[in-house]
């Protein structure tokens, strides 16, 4: 209702977003719910003390569980009813990605992804989709990521035939049209053009070139490259699509208030004659592991330095991924609370959001460690960050630390369960990652596991403060000490956009 | 003929029945079931139920936010929200009784620190002196924290979402816990009512003070929103930034932040908000066990400035090392005038979803813009009718402004179709019905306009907007969408330059 609001004036006093986020927040959740009464450490307050006589009933909830079932052509469906609402939700994950495009094509991904629905289908062109679906007050929204692609529909009961339709028509027949492929193009310059506008883009953009090798498709953008995006083709398009659209290559999730019976029948229906092939999806060349120490500086007139720091960290099926989850809980993944937060921000007051994560995908992620402070203190919180990865290496966490990291993950669970959509969403996720399809029932055991021991392995294991690459977004004159004092400095030019002609508007580029 | 009449009336019976089992279906979602509770000392508490997962989303909101403030201590509604986060008497306190003489030692020197800098001629041996002593002061009081607790706490007992927020218009705390934990959200949070502590207030400031360079002066659009509301607002506070002005935070004292909460945090200015997996009864009997023995206090201050008419159009422009922005604000009345909804009408003809009409004329047909967007401000005070944009290179800031003023004429113009209408109107019911999918958000929602006026406000909001006319909307487009009545703001490029200036 108040669009405004949102830029107006709301500031939070907690931000804790990484920049790099998939859908990598390793917090999926077992059931039943185990609850977990607080009992360990001494209450260090008159408060806490007080608290501490308070008796909780027990939490009592079993969470409702998803159907999995596998369609004949190869898809697998996850189902979930919930009457209370007169809406259904579908979300769908495809096995894609830009990282299985060419680099000299770099954003075609992403363009498929985005032209897929805008440009409309074969027998139903963008304008009459965009009414017909607002008119219902429904949505069909397609996108693809760097490792996987999504498409979703959310629509009310009344109208799911019509909904489901479009859904289908817009997965198998996308038209791809001249016009709208420009557009976007178009749109993926500008916002290309754009990215030196604000320091945190570049600070992850030019980090992530830091921490993979150049060939590697983890180093690019999703969006491309001016040069690149304007050397893909309908045809390329076309084809991308054809190759990881196919029904094998697809996880439905579906929630809301529907028959299950009526909606598998119906499914059957709008994907008939869409046949299963053999897969053909090529492999990702892996990640070379190696890791050196470097310190690069990007210069930007700007009042406060943004700092990334860090190096590859895991993949999301790497079996330390537990410990290595609650061993960055405690260092910088948990708030305030959180050792390089505490001392950044809360007894230093040198930054807003100071934090560390490590942002997982299918070959190995980044840990990296984020915060924004006055150009003054960049190089004191450096050293803090620097001092505390040391030290969780060095000393063994202590057990009321990880007793709270445990409690506070566990206590939480239920809250993976809100939504009917949230939890078929998760399943989803664990068959898409190749995750245990028990994983959420282990889930508990598995973060009960995790030993003071285990955290020190992982955090010398995969933390490394003596090959960790710091890049720098501001202006080093007035900092408070050189960055050279942690390495030879590497500078990295911003690209200059040229100014383009009015005249060559509808090409767009330089 | 006996047996043709009884087929009719059981149609006519069948058909009323399911006229009925539609018209329940519709009528019961489209309106909150929301139960009101006052207790004696004015704190008012909102409850809903929602039974499907035992989670309580909690909301305490106070009527305060920086349309209290006035120039010298601007930002403080938002400080002060961080300081609740730093503890009581009895919580983030090893020791209350040892520290308090501590706490008042250091703001002393930090007072005299700033007293002998504002000297003509500086002491630099005294200003030496008295720095070491605040630094031993500040380790002793080191000792004495429990870091954080109180996050600390709500966290390992579950709570998700915590945080808080600031307004123009109001302050926020935001806590969604599992439902067997609401007694201890009732004790944490009545005691910050009671007993709450301003310690490591210095350092505070000094993050708010980066927020503030995150937010507004290294964000090329937090920068042309805040000029832009310093302009479109000459006399009323909404002119003010939430995150308060440079100087002001890093200025304003501890006593003029303790005054404010004195004034504006008592139980008479603030609401509670319950939706979830709870007893009403049960929760009423927790909230006048901890909050009931807080004492009323005299209403705080109004505010008394009314922006007076806009006299013409006002232009700005912000340079910026950034490509181009642009936002262009109208005023329009409050929450509570009848132009509200029609506003609220036209604003998303303008621009929501693909089929909107900014979005066909900028975005898809002339490609002028890459984002296009306008939107109402609903406020405690009459707010605005904002519109901003980007432009896509080469097009202008000058085109893209053009094009929107052509948009606005085909506004006053031409009555908008049925079918705008209708589809506005069928999104709106179903965003509403979607919303009740989120106890968070619920909560959210009806905590923000108890703020503003009346949490009531959401279950008329639909009735109200199918009363809009096609008419309606040209006629506000009409009065309000004038040249006289409108600022424009343009953030320009200026390679860089953004650096703090040198002192």
């Amino acid at each position: 209702m108040s669009i405004k609001r949102y830029y107006h004036l709301i500031v939070c006093v907690v931000c804790l977003t990484g920049v790099f986020s998939v859908n990598n927040s390793l917090t999926l959740h077992a059931e039943p719910q185990k609850e977990v009464i607080p009992s360990s450490g001494e209450p260090k307050s008159e408060g806490a003390g007080m608290l501490s006589k308070f008796k909780f009933a027990p939490l009592d909830f079993n969470p409702p569980k998803a159907e999995r079932i596998a369609l004949e052509n190869g898809m697998i469906l996850y189902l979930l009813e919930d009457h209370d609402l007169p809406i259904v939700n579908i979300a769908a994950q495809i096995r894609t990605g830009s990282v299985y495009e060419p680099e000299e094509k770099a954003g075609l991904a992403s363009l498929t992804g985005e032209v897929m629905r805008s440009g409309g289908t074969v027998s139903m062109p963008p304008d009459k989709m965009n009414e017909e679906l607002e008119f219902m007050a429904a949505s069909v929204e397609t996108s693809i990521g760097r490792e996987s692609g999504s498409a979703s529909l959310s629509v009310l009961k009344k109208d799911l035939d019509k909904g489901l339709n479009i859904f289908a028509d817009v997965l198998r027949n996308p038209a791809f049209p001249e016009d709208k492929i420009r557009m976007k193009k178009d749109e993926a310059i500008e916002s290309i053009r754009r990215e030196n506008d604000r320091p945190q883009q570049i600070a992850g953009r030019e980090f992530r070139k830091v921490i993979y090798e150049g060939s590697h498709p983890y180093s690019r953008r999703v969006d491309g490259t001016l040069e690149s995006i304007e050397k893909i083709t309908r045809n390329d398009m076309a084809a991308f699509h054809k190759k990881f659209f196919r029904p094998n290559n697809i996880i439905l999730g579906i929630s809301g208030d529907f028959d299950r019976k009526m909606m598998i029948e119906k499914l059957n229906e709008i994907f008939k004659g869409w046949k299963k092939e053999d897969n053909n999806i090529p492999d990702v060349p892996k990640v070379k592991n190696e890791l050196s120490k470097s310190v690069h500086y990007v210069y930007k007139d700007i009042n406060q330095a943004n700092v990334i720091m860090g190096h590859l960290g895991i993949h999301r099926k790497s079996p330390d991924y537990f410990p290595v989850r609650i061993m960055n809980f405690i260092l910088g993944g948990s708030g305030f609370t959180a050792r390089i937060t505490s001392r950044i921000r809360s007894d230093e007051g040198l930054a807003y959001s100071a934090f560390s994560d490590f942002q997982t995908s299918q070959d190995l992620g980044m840990f990296y460690v984020m915060c924004q402070t006055k150009l003054k203190s960049t190089h004191r919180a450096i050293t803090i960050a620097l001092e505390e990865i040391e030290k969780m290496r060095a000393v063994p966490v202590d057990n009321e630390e990880l007793t709270h990291a445990k409690e506070t993950i566990l206590n939480q669970f239920v809250f993976r369960f809100t939504t009917s959509a949230s939890i078929v969403a998760q399943m989803i996720d664990i068959e898409y990652e190749g995750l245990p399809l028990d994983y959420l029932e282990t889930y508990v055991d598995n973060i009960q596991a995790v030993t003071i021991e285990d955290i020190q392995r992982v955090a010398q294991k995969y933390l490394h403060p003596d090959k960790i690459k710091i890049l720098v977004v501001g202006n080093k004159d007035k900092f408070d000490k050189p960055l050279d004092t942690f390495g030879k400095v590497n500078e990295i030019a911003l690209e200059q956009y040229q100014e383009i002609p009015v005249n060559n508007a509808k090409s767009g580029v330089r | 003929m006996t047996r043709m009449k009884r087929v009719i009336s059981f149609t006519l019976i069948n058909f009323l029945a399911i006229f009925l089992c539609l018209w329940k279906l519709h009528a019961n979602p489209l309106e909150l079931n929301v139960k009101e509770h006052v207790l004696r000392n004015g704190l008012k508490l909102l409850m809903m139920e929602k039974h499907n997962v035992p989670i309580v989303c909690l909301r305490i909101n106070f009527r305060v936010g920086s349309v209290d403030e006035r120039p010298g201590i601007t930002g403080v509604s938002h400080l002060f929200e961080h300081m609740m986060f730093k503890g009581t008497k009895i919580f983030g306190t090893k020791d209350y009784a040892a520290e308090k003489p501590l706490l008042d030692k250091e703001d002393a020197l930090v007072a005299e620190i700033a007293w002998e800098k504002g000297m003509e001629t500086q002491d630099r041996e005294k200003i030496a002196a008295l720095e070491k002593e605040l630094e031993t002061t500040r380790e002793k009081l080191r000792d004495m924290v429990v870091k954080d607790e109180i996050f600390s706490l709500y966290l390992r007992h579950g709570a998700v979402g915590l945080n808080a927020a600031t307004s123009s218009d109001g302050t926020f705390y935001i806590c969604d816990i599992p439902a067997n934990k609401l007694e201890l959200w009732a004790f944490i949070e009545s005691d910050r009512m009671k007993n709450r502590v301003l310690r490591e207030f210095y350092s505070e400031r000094d993050v708010v003070m980066e927020e503030r360079r995150l937010r507004v002066e290294t964000s090329p659009f937090g920068a042309l929103i805040e000029q832009l509301n310093a302009v479109t607002f000459i006399a009323h506070p909404y002119r003010l930034p939430t995150i308060g002005w440079r100087s002001d935070i890093q200025n304003v004292t501890k006593a003029e932040t303790a005054e404010y909460f004195e004034r504006y945090y008592s139980p008479n200015n603030a609401v509670i908000v319950i939706v979830g997996d709870f007893q009403p009864e049960n929760a009423i009997k927790l909230v006048e066990k901890y909050f009931g023995d807080i004492p009323r206090q005299p209403d705080p201050p109004k505010v008394k400035t009314i922006e007076p008419e806009q006299k013409g159009e006002r232009r700005i422009e912000v340079e910026f090392d950034s490509n181009p922005y642009m936002a262009i604000s109208y005023h329009i009345p409050g929450i509570g005038h009848q132009d509200i909804y029609a506003l609220d009408v036209l604003s998303s003809l303008l621009s929501e979803g693909r089929t909107s009409r900014l979005y066909k004329s900028m975005i898809e047909g002339k490609r002028i813009a890459v984002m296009a967007n306008a939107g109402i401000g609903i406020g405690r005070f009459p707010e605005t009718f904002t519109f901003y944009a980007a432009p896509r290179a080469p097009h202008t800031v000058e085109e893209v402004e053009k094009a929107f003023y052509e948009e606005v004429e085909l506004l006053k113009t031409k009555p908008p179709s049925e079918w705008e209408l209708q589809k506005i109107k069928n999104q709106l019911e179903a965003s509403f019905i979607r919303s009740l999918d989120s106890s968070s958000g619920l909560a959210g929602q009806i905590g923000h306009y108890e703020i503003l006026s009346d949490w009531r406000y959401i279950n008329t909001f639909l009735e109200k907007v199918s009363e809009v006319t096609a008419e309606d909307v040209m006629r506000v487009a009409k009065k309000y969408l004038n040249k006289r009545n409108r600022t424009v703001a343009m953030l320009v490029k200026k390679e860089n330059g953004n650096g703090e200036s040198a002192k």
